[in-house]
């Protein structure tokens, strides 16, 4: 039995090296499913420990590959990637058709010119950042505004006491008419939960990002002041908790402080070591109810993008969607090349442009 | 294989279930270790009906627990059915003045409303199984009352104490992953993936579950679905598609496929407009040809 245990522990350990989370608890599981199946039957003993070591779908491959490694004799080819439908399936999401990228109903098609009427407002909504002038800022930090307070909004679907409007609780109505012998003076109600979100969004402020950064920060402050779940990261070749030291009524003035505080502001980025310092760093931030955006056009210099798939993975794992606002998206040509990119676009649950108001205003709808 | 694996799969397909030894293994290994199994993978794939079929095997009701957004564990353990006691209170007050007396009298086990958690505890006659279908619909908190429950079986109710199961339930979590499933539950559960059958595994379905559909015509209809399934797709036709597709293709007197009928019929298949209308007349002439190829 001692040499089965060994072994267990062992595969446990190299599936952990590979990144596939298993605990304890798994290893003890896997042992007692061991004995329940034919030893001798090496598919059965492959799918038992795959079942008992909850190994998930995404992991089947390398799986495979270290089971055929530390368990001998790989007389089974495991299957090819490439002949796994849903894995193909996965990859072909990202495909760049000439006019937009394509990924589920969430990535709505930028609609120039398609709203009837004419705004001003409307107009601002839909120009692009880079192009906006001194004098138009100010209604941008307006609406900019409107927007965060709609976000702290949302109300939830579970039922909580409320002493005002509401559906009747019959369960407390009745618990309150036993202290009365039976008559109902007041009844209970419950009402729907207003729900804050918690955001956690990055911001890449490097060089190439220059033109955008003011008003993604403008957004992030306005956002920080409705809600007060929100953090504010800036990186770009290190990563700084931006949210701590800003004066949210003075976005002017705070950008200014911001410049002088981080380092190497409007340099080089290099995303995958700061994402991997964000999740190691701030394990505290990163719950099931979090959405987390990132802001950045992917472009990592003399990154390392093994780094960057190990950090977006841990992301994706542990929080509930993974946004990622690429202001380059706003451009009809241009497509997720970039070595940075790539290597994190498996990992993120929704792919969009972050070029103008309505972009984020999109934003806004996602993390509700 | 391990013989009682085997015969757990000859039994579930006897059941009008076709499961691959990797699916008998997880279910007998449940069984075994007394674990929950949390069953994932995509829409149509069958892990509603693998709990079914799990009781049909083992001869026990299947308890249903359906989750959504809000559901809690009010909805999901008992309510107190407040109608009848009230009325009960105003009958029993011209008799009884005891105000504990009354107060026992309306808490009975009688005014309490089981609901699918409590009933899976209470059932006195052998285990049942347990489906707690869709668990990535319903919200992180009621995923922490769950593992409560799934870790001792026990409840308590205030007005009546601690209910201790008398048989502890076969439990099969379903998930679509809409969501993440939180570590702390998938820990305690089995996890078992299904994926979308292969040809002949489809063909054997679809043979079991339409009478008089031959060989040949539900090849022809699994290899259609099957590179449908290749095809990049909003949502992916599931087996329990397939099936609605071949039962109308059957209804319409068919025994083989053509463009025209798979054209008006393709709606059993593709639930989604989009995909409907990008898979059009080409496409569908283009994967007809190819279905009826050897």
């Amino acid at each position: 039995m001692n040499g089965v245990t060994g072994h267990l522990a062992r595969f446990a350990e190299a599936m952990r090296q590979h990144g596939i989370r298993v605990g304890l608890s798994d290893e003890i599981d896997a042992a007692t499913a061991l004995p329940l199946v034919d030893v001798l039957d090496r598919a059965e003993v492959r799918s038992g420990l795959r079942i008992a070591f909850k190994v998930p779908h995404e992991a089947w491959t390398i799986f495979d590959r270290l089971f055929d490694e530390q368990w001998g004799g790989a007389t089974e080819v495991p299957v090819p990637p490439a002949a796994n439908p849903r894995e193909r399936r996965g990859a072909l999401q990202w495909r760049w058709d000439g006019t937009r990228v394509r990924l589920e109903a969430q990535l709505v098609q930028p609609t120039d010119g398609e709203v009837p009427g004419y705004s001003p407002e409307q107009l601002l909504r839909r120009k692009p950042f880079d192009r906006i002038s001194e004098a138009e800022l100010k209604a941008i930090e307006r609406l900019l505004a409107r927007l965060a307070r709609r976000l702290a909004t949302r109300r939830s679907r579970r039922l909580v006491p409320t002493s005002g409007r509401g559906l009747v609780d019959l369960r407390r109505s009745f618990r309150r008419a036993v202290g009365s012998q039976g008559d109902f003076l007041r009844l209970a109600r419950r009402a729907r939960l207003v729900e804050e979100p918690r955001l956690v969004m990055l911001f890449d402020t490097s060089g190439s990002m220059d033109p955008y950064t003011r008003f993604h920060l403008a957004f992030a402050f306005a956002l920080r002041r409705a809600v007060r779940r929100v953090e504010i990261f800036a990186f770009n070749t290190s990563l700084t908790r931006v949210s701590r030291d800003i004066a949210p009524a003075q976005i002017l003035r705070s950008l200014d402080v911001l410049a002088s505080s981080v380092p190497d502001w409007s340099g080089g980025t290099r995303i995958g070591q700061c994402l991997a310092e964000f999740v190691s760093t701030y394990p505290e931030l990163l719950a099931r109810d979090t959405t987390v955006a990132i802001v950045s056009d992917g472009l990592d210099l003399g990154g390392n993008p093994s780094l960057l798939t190990a950090a977006m993975r841990a992301l994706h794992e542990r929080v509930r969607t993974v946004v990622w606002l690429n202001p380059l998206l706003g451009d009809a040509r241009y497509e997720p090349t970039a070595a940075g990119m790539r290597a994190a676009l498996p990992y993120v649950d929704c792919f969009a442009p972050g070029h103008d108001l309505e972009s984020l205003e999109r934003l806004t709808r996602m993390v509700n | 294989m391990n013989e009682e694996i085997r015969a757990l799969q000859a039994a579930m397909e006897r059941e009008g279930y076709v499961a691959e030894p990797s699916i008998a293994t997880a279910v007998y290994l449940a069984k075994e270790m007394r674990k929950p199994l949390l069953v994932e993978g995509d829409a149509g794939v069958g892990k509603t009906e693998l709990a079914k079929v799990i009781s049909r095997v083992l001869e026990t009701e299947l308890i249903r627990l359906q989750c959504y957004e809000g559901l809690d564990a009010n909805t999901s353990l008992y309510e107190w059915n407040y109608q009848r006691q009230l009325l009960r209170l105003r009958i029993a007050e011209r008799e009884v003045h005891d105000p504990k007396a009354l107060e026992e009298l309306i808490f009975a086990r009688e005014y309490l409303l089981e609901r699918p958690l409590l009933r899976a505890i209470t059932r006195s006659a052998g285990a049942p199984v347990l489906l707690i279908d869709e668990i990535d619909r319903a919200d992180d908190g009621f995923e922490a009352f769950l593992l409560e429950v799934l870790s001792d079986f026990q409840v308590t109710v205030p007005e009546l104490g601690t209910i201790r199961a008398t048989h502890a339930p076969y439990v099969v979590l379903t998930s679509n992953r809409t969501r993440e499933i939180g570590d702390a539950l998938r820990r305690r559960c089995l996890y078992l993936y299904i994926e979308h059958p292969g040809l002949d595994k489809e063909v054997r379905i679809l043979r079991g579950r339409v009478p008089g559909l031959d060989e040949q015509f539900a090849r022809a209809i699994a290899r259609f679905v099957q590179q449908l399934r290749q095809r990049e797709l909003r949502k992916l036709p599931g087996v329990a598609e397939s099936i609605d597709w071949a039962q109308a293709l059957s209804r319409l007197r068919l025994d083989r496929l053509d463009g025209e009928t798979v054209r008006v019929t393709l709606g059993c298949l593709l639930k989604d407009e989009q995909d409907l209308r990008e898979t059009d007349e080409q496409v569908v002439a283009e994967l007809v040809a190819r279905a009826a190829a050897d």
